[in-house]
């Protein structure tokens, strides 16, 4: 809202670790413990003005306000008609967690995951809430949001309809974490409504901040039982389900007691010698805590009898819990998938994980200067954001026939205009991952262009371009230097993404751009090497009092440019001309061929000529880079001659050149390109200027900034 | 001892928008959907013939009309996102600002030339909540007034709206509010070109 200074301000909180876990961005900047005490001190109950109790927060269409589905919601709080409710009855359970009238039961999965591993659970749902001590009718939840963590506070007004909870409930009735939590992400979603349909995933990765894959078992990857044992080491979670057909077959069982429809938890592999042969087995849990598979590797099966006493001791549990063993190949034959959320470092503390490294970046498309699109678009798929990765260590791992460093990729596209239904809204995303050549190696400050992309093949890119919030690829690649390009399908679709690459060993990721410099050739000329003839022409436009006025460059340029029909201008602004005109007022400040006299804002002889050479050397640049001759820029040609001009920028400043010069049309024309390089070799002399010991900061106070920034 | 008008609330999911606004509001947002079209953004180029057409139907506000330099300059210090365009919030934070200075410029013409003359100004600039030094007033009329240094209309708007989203811009950048920011190159010119 307050322009790109909001955003560096965003960037800025970032570096110095707002948004990590331990330091979450308050959402809608309402803070949890200042409510509280607030609340505690006039001793009311908490009421969110941000998420109130009214029809709107639960929905807008299937549970809109004129819905038959929410006649007769009331909004109570637990205290209301619960005699006595807790925030966590001792252990947070699965149990904790059901299903209500609302189709969001990947997300209840996802939750029921998140009871497995506590120290996850945890940081989502802080414990030290409670309905006794200082309850003041609020609670708060911790969420992963593109890269951030948000906290968000809600009351405990949940809707009830005949004194029972319309959505999740606890199976007791009186544990009400579970509600507390779907609410939270209710508000930060906008409504309860917009949690209906979805994908566990994504709710694993709301609630961790991992990267979730999701593994196919019918065409699965030939490594998949290395990376689940790896994955189990690692801490993440994993669940694995069978699909359904029909809705009929949801939560029908098999004749093996096997549960269609339905989220299990992956909890261990192993491989044991049986019979003279390695078999590799796979442990399941069923959150049910009960109907356990009756197959080979069972709780009861006789394949136990013929392994060592050892493997025997430490696998197996002969009890109606839930969890089983079978073998990996009866696994791939009965499930369908599995999905592995991988957690970054920070989730996980303490020594018995294994961790990944990670490494992230977040960046944007935009139109005509960084949404290229994909390699079917040649012309622009070099202006993606690049970034470039180095693998050194292949993977620890003895037992593979394949040696390489392994990564997992996650490109997502942030959704900030949340919509409502799953799909919509979402680009079409993928990304394609190149051989750094090596006269590129250690250089990383380069944006590789066109030409590059045409001669090099991609070494490995993601399965598909796919319009979900997120895709995510595992690679094995040898250690080297690598380009990831992350691009939408099509060009010129506006998105903002965040890269995350997780790393077995530890990888050098960065965004290679370019520097961002100027080296305008200067130029140098005295009152003697003026010819007559301009300085007689000089004499006819300046009048009087021989000097150029903004107003007189203006009526001067548009006359020049006017004659011409090989470029596109819709005449020079006054803002132009008072940009040109304060180019060469500093130079002549810096000249001190003229006394400075008090900001006339006009030009002189020598400068006049020095602008006319400028722009004599801009007509030139703007005809030479123009090589569809349509007598304007097109972004992409914007590019290039601003570098041939003597800039380097980086891909922030190129999408603010196209946001602010181009034309709907996106292309750019005669008096915006001038307008543009002038300005910008102004500010850089101006920072150059400002910047007396080269620290490379300025800092300035208000009336420096607004003087400046006027200008 | 600058006012720059109240910061907007933040940003609040949209169906709580919709649920808290008054009729005013809902019209407001009726119009704004056909204004900004099916993108729900406002382009230079619709904020011109919006704001053309609004003070053509106002005689009394000397004016050449605004140019589409100085529509890009106003949408580029209010956009956030770098796509070049408006989106309702930003739209609307603007429009009530321009009603707004749109009777300080009124009251303080006070000759009814239709245009604020150089010694005007410091008073129509102080009741907008900007209290400037002369030398800042020397470099506005400058920059904004015409040859015989006064300031039509269009120019008195497009020179507030960014004088509002500077001083917001150095609020927002000292966070820690010791009265100095710190730029480095990329910063100094992200601010500074999209302007």
């Amino acid at each position: 809202m307050s322009g790109i200074a909001a955003k560096l301000q965003h960037d800025r909180e970032r570096s110095q670790g707002i948004g990590s876990n331990s330091q979450a961005v308050k959402y809608l900047n309402q803070d949890f413990e200042a409510l509280r005490r607030s609340c505690l001190e006039r001793g009311q109950l908490f009421e969110d003005d941000c998420f109130e109790a009214l029809p709107s927060s639960l929905g807008f269409n299937e549970l809109g306000p004129s819905s038959y589905k929410v006649r007769g919601v009331t909004w109570k709080r637990p205290t209301e008609f619960c005699s006595d409710p807790k925030f966590i009855a001792e252990n947070a359970t699965r149990t904790d967690i059901c299903q209500g009238a609302l189709g969001d039961c990947w997300l209840l999965a996802a939750i029921a995951s998140l009871t497995l591993n506590k120290q996850v659970l945890y940081r989502v749902v802080p414990h030290d809430q409670s309905f006794e001590e200082n309850y003041a009718g609020i609670f708060h939840f911790e969420f992963w949001q593109f890269g951030e963590w948000v906290d968000v506070v809600v009351d405990d007004r949940l809707p009830t309809r005949d004194g029972e909870l319309l959505f999740v409930h606890s199976a007791e009735g009186s544990e009400f974490w579970s509600a507390l939590l779907e609410k939270a992400y209710a508000k930060l979603n906008g409504c309860y409504e917009a949690l209906s349909g979805g994908s566990t995933t994504e709710g694993f990765e709301d609630f961790t901040g991992g990267i979730a894959e999701s593994h196919n078992l019918s065409d699965s990857n030939p490594h998949l039982f290395k990376i689940i044992k790896k994955a189990l080491e690692r801490g993440s979670l994993l669940g694995c389900s069978i699909d359904i057909t029909s809705s009929a077959d949801s939560e029908a069982v098999t004749h093996s007691k096997l549960v269609k429809g339905h989220a299990y938890s992956v909890t261990g592999a192993d491989q044991v010698e049986y019979r003279g042969e390695m078999v590799q087995l796979i442990r399941i849990r069923n959150p049910w805590g009960q109907v356990e598979w009756n197959g080979a590797w069972s709780d009861n099966s006789s394949e136990w009898r013929y392994i060592n006493d050892d493997d025997r001791e430490r696998l197996t549990n002969r009890s109606e819990d839930g969890e089983f063993w079978m073998s990996f190949s009866d696994f791939l034959r009965e499930y369908s998938r599995v999905e592995i959320c991988n957690l970054t470092p920070d989730a996980l503390s303490g020594d018995e994980f294994k961790k990944w490294a990670e490494t992230e970046f977040e960046e944007t498309w935009r139109q005509g200067v960084s949404a290229g699109g994909c390699r079917n678009f040649p012309d622009s798929f070099w202006t993606n954001p690049q970034f470039v990765m180095k693998l050194e260590d292949v993977d620890d791992d003895p037992n593979d026939d394949e040696e390489g460093c392994t990564f997992i990729v996650g490109l997502m596209q942030k959704n900030k205009r949340r919509k409502r239904k799953i799909g919509e809204d979402m680009e079409t995303i993928g990304f394609a991952i190149y051989d750094l050549p090596e006269e590129y190696s250690g250089k990383r400050q380069v944006h590789l262009k066109k030409n590059f992309f045409l001669r090099n093949r991609s070494s490995a890119r993601s399965e598909t371009f796919i319009n979900l919030r997120e895709v995510c690829s595992r690679f094995c690649l040898p250690p080297g230097e690598y380009l990831i390009v992350p691009s939408t399908f099509e060009p010129n679709k506006n998105g903002d993404f965040y890269v995350r690459v997780l790393s077995e060993k530890q990888a050098d990721f960065q965004e290679i751009d370019d520097p961002v410099d100027c080296h305008v050739e200067q130029i140098d000329i005295d009152e003697d090497d003026i010819s007559d003839r301009f300085k007689s022409l000089f004499g006819q436009l300046a009048g009087q009092d021989v000097e150029i006025s903004a107003f007189e460059l203006q009526r001067i340029l548009n006359k020049v440019v006017a004659r011409r029909n090989d470029i596109k201008t819709s005449g020079f602004s006054l803002t132009t001309c008072r940009n040109m005109v304060n180019l060469l007022d500093r130079l002549r400040f810096s000249m001190t061929i003229f006394v400075k006299k008090d900001g006339s804002g006009k030009l002189g002889l020598v400068e006049f000529k020095i602008l006319w050479t400028k722009i004599d050397r801009f007509l030139g640049l703007f005809k030479e880079r123009d090589t569809d001759q349509s007598g304007c820029m097109s972004s992409s040609e914007m590019r290039m001659a601003i570098e041939d001009a003597g800039f380097t920028l980086n891909n922030a400043l190129h999408q603010i050149i196209v946001a602010r010069y181009s034309e709907s049309s996106l292309s750019i024309d005669f008096d915006n390109f001038v307008c543009c390089l002038v300005r910008l070799e102004s500010l850089f002399n101006t920072f150059k200027t400002l910047d007396k010991d080269d620290s490379g900061e300025i800092e300035l106070n208000f009336l420096e900034w607004i003087n400046l920034a006027m200008l | 001892q600058f006012t720059p008008s109240d910061p907007p609330p933040p940003r609040r999911p949209l169906n709580f928008a919709e649920a808290h606004e008054n009729d005013e509001e809902k019209k407001f947002r009726r119009v704004f959907h056909q204004l900004a079209g099916d993108d729900m953004e406002v382009s230079p180029k619709e904020l011109k013939d919006i704001l053309n057409k609004i003070i053509s139907k106002h005689g009394n506000l000397k004016t050449d009309g605004f140019s589409i330099e100085s529509c890009r300059s106003m949408v580029a210090v209010m956009d956030s996102d770098s796509t070049g365009k408006l989106g309702f919030h930003e739209f609307k934070y603007l429009w009530n600002n321009i009603k707004k200075w749109q009777s300080i410029y009124l009251s303080h013409d006070s000759d009814r030339s239709g245009v604020i003359g150089a010694g005007e100004l410091p008073h129509a600039f102080k009741a907008a909540g900007f209290p400037l030094n002369d030398d800042l007033f020397k470099m506005i009329i400058r920059r904004y007034s015409d040859e015989h240094g006064d300031m039509d209309f269009d120019n008195f708007i497009g020179c507030l709206v960014r004088l509002d989203a500077m001083c917001r811009a150095f609020k927002t950048l000292d966070k820690d509010n010791n009265g100095t920011i710190n730029l480095d190159v990329k910063e100094w010119l992200q601010l500074t070109m999209y302007s």
